[in-house]
């Protein structure tokens, strides 16, 4: 476990001096980010000037959520940013690559890669939560638990939606798609929602473990909530695991030359 | 060169055999078709959801959820139409292949915008039946007055013309910047906010709908939208003279944009 957490900050620092060395467009691309989520969000504080509240949700709740979901999705892509292109590795053959090292393949693939303006995500996420008022200093550290939660739940769902390509052939559009579905429904008050949808964001589109929940852990701290995070989260990793550890029983080399250093 | 390359000297059959293999070739990619639909579908599902609720309180005044949905139903249409012209260009830009494009028999920006606008023609007619159907599906029924969906039409064709156009615009920055979507997301934000994307103008405090005017984007988001709360063809004419007037000065803008991207591009040898 240690060699494994040690490869993984080996693989951060990596990329985070590779994204450093273009010094000028790191910060163009996190500070653009970093506009771009907050005049969208915008769009709420327009909203909450007009109607006050959402069956209880609030503006401070609204950027609660906002704030965990933008961090969550920041950190997936600073730190596992190579799940965006798990589906082009697979289907190109690119796999090949990290599985001739003595390292765990999934792990190497998502750590292949880091994306500046995730640290734009971050930064107005923490923002947000900030000026939303839900937190008090002695729960701050939750926050710490919420985006780390939704990061991973991003990103196991992230492994199952392009292990699809192990079985169906070329799908990285269509998971990328379905990612994006993920945000959409993450970025909405849960009250809103009913029924069978309700469900279905709690299971197939988890927006609930995203989401919903790490910001109410944050509104309203609960050991069951806690709980409700925590096991989400686990079971969405250990369920991409094991969807990718599948996969790659069928997987057929790319029979590609090429070193990775 | 120059004179050679910046003639939009226009001959109308050639860019509409572009925009007519664009548009075959669109309809070829099944896939994204489907995908611009889903995403349809999943942004008129979670603000149904939303106005009902809104709707239950009592905080919607006059008009009803279901004006609401059919407003989103039709800015949507339009952001959704959108070919990303732009990306396109900065492809070209990036990967050289605009000096290949440059020295055919047909304007290289002229090209461009005709094959997006081909696209565009595909994607704007599938939205549109689809967005119509699903508006109906989620909202249960037509808006009050359904007549104002008519005047939507050509309003929403005049603003997809607006839109091709800033998309242009943008994807001419990349000649300075090489990656133009910082740009593009500013402009896009903008007209989220501005153009009331999601959210009709009239919610929007006063100050703000008066900063909404003066720009392009209230009349080409809300200018269609406003359309799904009644038939008020003064105000469609108004609507249709600002995106034409807009669109105006956006094809000025660009083609200075484009006259200056070119000179810096022979001076630099591209």
């Amino acid at each position: 476990m240690r060699a494994i957490l040690s490869f993984a900050s080996a693989l951060f620092v990596t990329n985070l001096r590779a994204t450093l060395a273009l010094r000028g467009a790191f910060w163009f691309a996190a500070v653009m980010m970093l506009l771009n989520n907050l005049l969208y969000f915008s769009i709420w504080w327009i909203f909450f000037d007009r109607f006050d509240e959402i069956r209880g949700w609030r503006f401070g709740d609204m950027a609660a959520l906002f704030g965990v979901v933008a961090a969550g999705f920041g950190c997936a892509v600073v730190f596992a940013g190579g799940v965006r292109d798990l589906g082009r590795y697979i289907i190109d053959g690119e796999l090949d690559g990290f599985l001739t090292q003595p390292k765990p393949p999934l792990l190497h693939a998502l750590g292949s890669q880091s994306r500046a303006s995730g640290w734009g995500d971050i930064a107005s996420g923490l923002f947000l939560i900030g000026i939303s008022g839900v937190v008090r200093p002695a729960s701050a550290p939750l926050v710490l638990v919420a985006v780390a939660s939704s990061a991973a739940v991003f990103t196991a769902t992230g492994v199952i939606l392009h292990s699809s390509a192990f079985w169906l052939g070329r799908t990285d559009s269509l998971a990328r798609q379905f990612w994006e579905f993920q945000i959409a429904f993450s970025s909405y008050p849960r009250v809103i929602f009913g029924g069978v949808l309700k469900v279905l964001l709690f299971t197939v589109i988890p927006a609930g473990f995203i989401g919903f929940l790490p910001a109410e852990l944050l509104r309203d701290f609960t050991w069951l909530g806690l709980a409700a995070v925590l096991g989400g989260a686990s079971a969405y990793v250990l369920l991409a695991f094991a969807v990718f550890g599948r996969g790659l029983r069928s997987y057929e080399s790319g029979n590609r030359v090429g070193l990775r250093a | 060169m120059t004179t050679a390359v910046l003639h939009l000297g226009f001959r109308p059959a050639k860019y509409l055999a572009v925009a007519r293999t664009a548009l075959r070739q669109a309809l070829a990619e099944r896939a994204a078709i489907v995908g611009r639909m889903a995403f349809f579908f999943v942004i008129l599902l979670i603000f149904s959801q939303l106005w009902y609720v809104v709707g239950e309180m009592g905080a919607l005044g006059e008009l009803g959820a279901t004006e609401f949905l059919w407003y989103l139903a039709l800015t949507e249409w339009v952001m959704l139409s959108l070919t990303p012209v732009h990306l396109d260009i900065e492809a070209d830009v990036r990967s050289g292949e605009i000096a290949y494009r440059l020295s055919r028999p047909i304007s290289y920006l002229g090209g461009r915008l005709a094959e997006a606008a081909g696209d565009c023609a595909l994607r704007a007619v599938t939205l549109g039946i689809w967005g119509f159907a699903m508006a109906y599906l989620l909202a249960g029924s037509l808006p009050k007055d359904p007549s104002g969906l008519l005047l939507a039409l050509p309003l929403g064709v005049l603003a997809l013309g607006l839109g091709l156009l800033s998309m242009a615009a943008i994807g001419v920055t990349a000649f300075w910047l090489q990656d133009c979507s910082p740009v593009y997301l500013v402009w896009q934000k903008a007209a989220f906010i501005l153009g009331g994307l999601m959210l009709p103008l009239e919610i929007y405090p006063d100050w703000l709908r008066q900063v909404a005017d003066w720009t392009p984007f209230s009349a080409f988001m809300y200018g269609v939208g406003r359309m799904s709360f009644g038939f008020d063809p003064v105000l469609a004419g108004e609507v249709a003279l600002r995106l034409v007037g807009w669109s105006l000065l956006t094809t000025l803008l660009l083609v200075w944009m484009y006259r200056r991207a070119l000179r810096g591009l022979e001076v630099n040898g591209g």
